[in-house]
């Protein structure tokens, strides 16, 4: 456990906000990363310096402010480029969030690729943003909806998933790291997606900050995330896409910035990837998106990844020893993310609990109704760890969680 | 231990939420209706008979959630038989007063009601939706 303590009192300081006391009195133990991450220093900083000195519209005057705003949002694009390995800065859209992002591909993917009758596979462990934008096009276009089995240790079934695919499949969106059981997805998936000739797209908003990406090796042709989860601001999507098919899909919104030239009669398209970045874009937040980028460079992916799969383990273990809790999913695979309950006490009683005791978690459905439905509970309580947690938070999380028990069920 | 948890999970709380009563469909029932906190799954159905002079003369509810949730719709039920339509509303209206911390101007709730006991929700922001579910699906039901 060395190496964990020792990262961490590096990093705890790169944080303000973990030095907030919570009803005045205890220290916060954020376990909530998987809804969004706290911001470093160096990105608040970085935000205020550039709307203090650099602020302006971008791509669009040759004044020295624009210029200024425009080095830097493209710098962020081809930061996000490196970080996830793209092959061409033409490959990274940036959107307000990884929601607009699915919604963009269901939406322009439709438009290009399907008709009435063509297939599309999801998983029953999909957050609802992979969810709704595709029942969109069932309900407007009369496309069919596929589900792939979750197992029991919570991972999409791959012989299940495969067996669904015809000759009709045309794509699959699925989650690379589950929001709820903090699986990785079998790297299989993208393999026999490829066999099949079905584009894939992977939704990384949970592993963009807990696991090395490299869109290349992980052959989707889609990729999206989220800024707010990698450290940086929220009101940021990515949206990552194979630059043959973006060229070949339509533009998804019509507005300033996408076009080549306008008449009244007609309009021509930018060229990649301003096509697909109408009106004025988060442009402070793809800055403050570049420095996270920076920041988790700092750090090392590597050094991240391994602190935060020793703390999954230990809290993993720890939790295990507690016979009153039944966690979702088992040990192996899974990063940074352990959903649970205690029996007989809603995940609400347990979250208000811990709140008082300085934790932060999350309760509830986590966006995932179907899962739910599929787990049989209404609702779960789950943690999930940043680079800034500790060994230490856990077990000031294990005691809680026993008081929790005893104050419920006496 | 905690006094804000103390005040929010207060004996009756705990009780009325591991143990609900009027739980179920009314046997007749003239109204209904079925509520749902998007937010995190809560869910409750709720059936009244009220008969012509407006009084509500059964009242029952069932559904899934967590205490603070149960324990209200069961409150509510308690207090809600036998009562006028025209009062069962200014209850409604001094309960959600109540939960998000104004108790300043109640006319139907005082101090020594079991409601009261719910009082403890306005230092649970997040949870006053759990404590009003039932009684925004009251409402819904009587605009049939």
């Amino acid at each position: 456990m060395n190496k964990v303590k020792t990262i961490h009192k590096d990093i705890r300081n790169d944080f303000p906000i973990l030095s907030k006391k919570i009803l005045k009195t205890k220290d916060l133990v954020y376990f909530d990363t998987a809804a969004s991450a706290q911001k470093p220093q160096v990105v608040i900083d970085e935000l205020n310096q550039f709307y203090k000195s650099h602020y302006s519209n971008v791509s669009r005057g040759v004044h020295t402010l624009s210029v200024e705003s425009t080095l830097r949002y493209e710098d962020a694009r081809n930061k996000v480029q490196n970080f996830i390995n793209a092959k061409s800065e033409n490959e990274i859209i940036f959107t307000k969030s990884a929601t607009e992002s699915i919604n963009l591909v269901a939406q322009t993917f439709y438009d290009k690729f399907m008709s009435a009758g063509d297939e599309i596979i999801l998983s029953l462990m999909e957050h609802h943003s992979n969810l709704i934008p595709w029942y969109f096009l069932r309900d407007k276009y009369g496309v069919v909806i596929k589900f792939a089995n979750i197992t029991e240790s919570g991972e999409i079934d791959v012989n299940h998933f495969e067996s669904l695919i015809t000759s009709k499949t045309k794509i699959a969106a699925l989650t690379h790291l589950s929001n709820v059981y903090g699986s990785k997805i079998d790297e299989k998936v993208s393999s026999i997606c490829k066999k099949n000739n079905v584009a894939i797209l992977l939704d990384g908003c949970q592993s963009a900050a807990h696991l090395k990406i490299d869109v290349q090796k992980l052959e989707c042709d889609f990729f999206v995330f989220s800024g707010h989860k990698t450290y940086g601001p929220s009101g940021i999507g990515i949206l990552y896409g194979k630059e043959n098919l973006l060229k070949e899909m339509p533009p998804y919104q019509g507005g300033g910035g996408m076009i080549g030239e306008v008449t009244t009669d007609k309009v021509s398209y930018a060229e990649l990837p301003a096509k697909y970045e109408a009106g004025t874009p988060p442009i402070a937040e793809a800055h403050g998106l570049g420095i996270a980028i920076d920041y988790m460079n700092n750090i090392g992916i590597e050094n991240i990844i391994n602190h935060e799969e020793e703390l999954t383990k230990y809290a993993y273990e720890k939790i295990s020893e507690l016979d009153f809790v039944k966690i979702y999913g088992d040990g192996d695979n899974r990063n940074s993310i352990i959903s649970f309950n205690i029996e007989n006490i809603h995940s609400h009683e347990v979250s208000s609990f811990l709140d008082v005791e300085g934790i932060a978690v999350r309760a509830g459905h986590h966006c995932c109704q179907p899962l739910m439905k599929h787990l049989g509970v209404n609702s779960t309580s789950r943690l999930s760890f940043g680079v800034y947690n500790t060994v230490e938070e856990v077990d000031i999380f294990i005691n809680a969680l026993i008081k929790c028990k005893e104050f419920f069920i006496k | 231990m905690n006094e804000l948890l103390k005040e929010l999970y207060q004996e009756i709380i705990l009780d009325h939420g591991k143990e609900p009563r009027n739980f179920g469909e009314c046997e007749t029932h003239n109204k209904s209706a079925h509520g749902h906190n998007p937010l995190c799954g809560d869910k409750v159905s709720l059936t009244l008979f009220v008969d012509g002079d407006d009084i509500i003369k059964d009242i029952k509810f069932s559904g899934e959630g967590c205490a603070i949730s149960v324990a209200s719709a069961s409150l509510m039920t308690e207090k809600l038989k036998g009562k006028k339509l025209s009062y069962a509303e200014n209850m409604f209206k001094d309960f959600t007063d109540l939960v998000k911390g104004s108790e300043d101007s109640l006319s139907t709730i005082d101090e020594d009601d079991s409601l009261y006991a719910l009082k403890g929700v306005k230092d649970f922001p997040m949870r006053v939706k759990c404590a009003t579910l039932a009684w925004h699906t009251f409402k819904n039901a009587l605009k049939e």
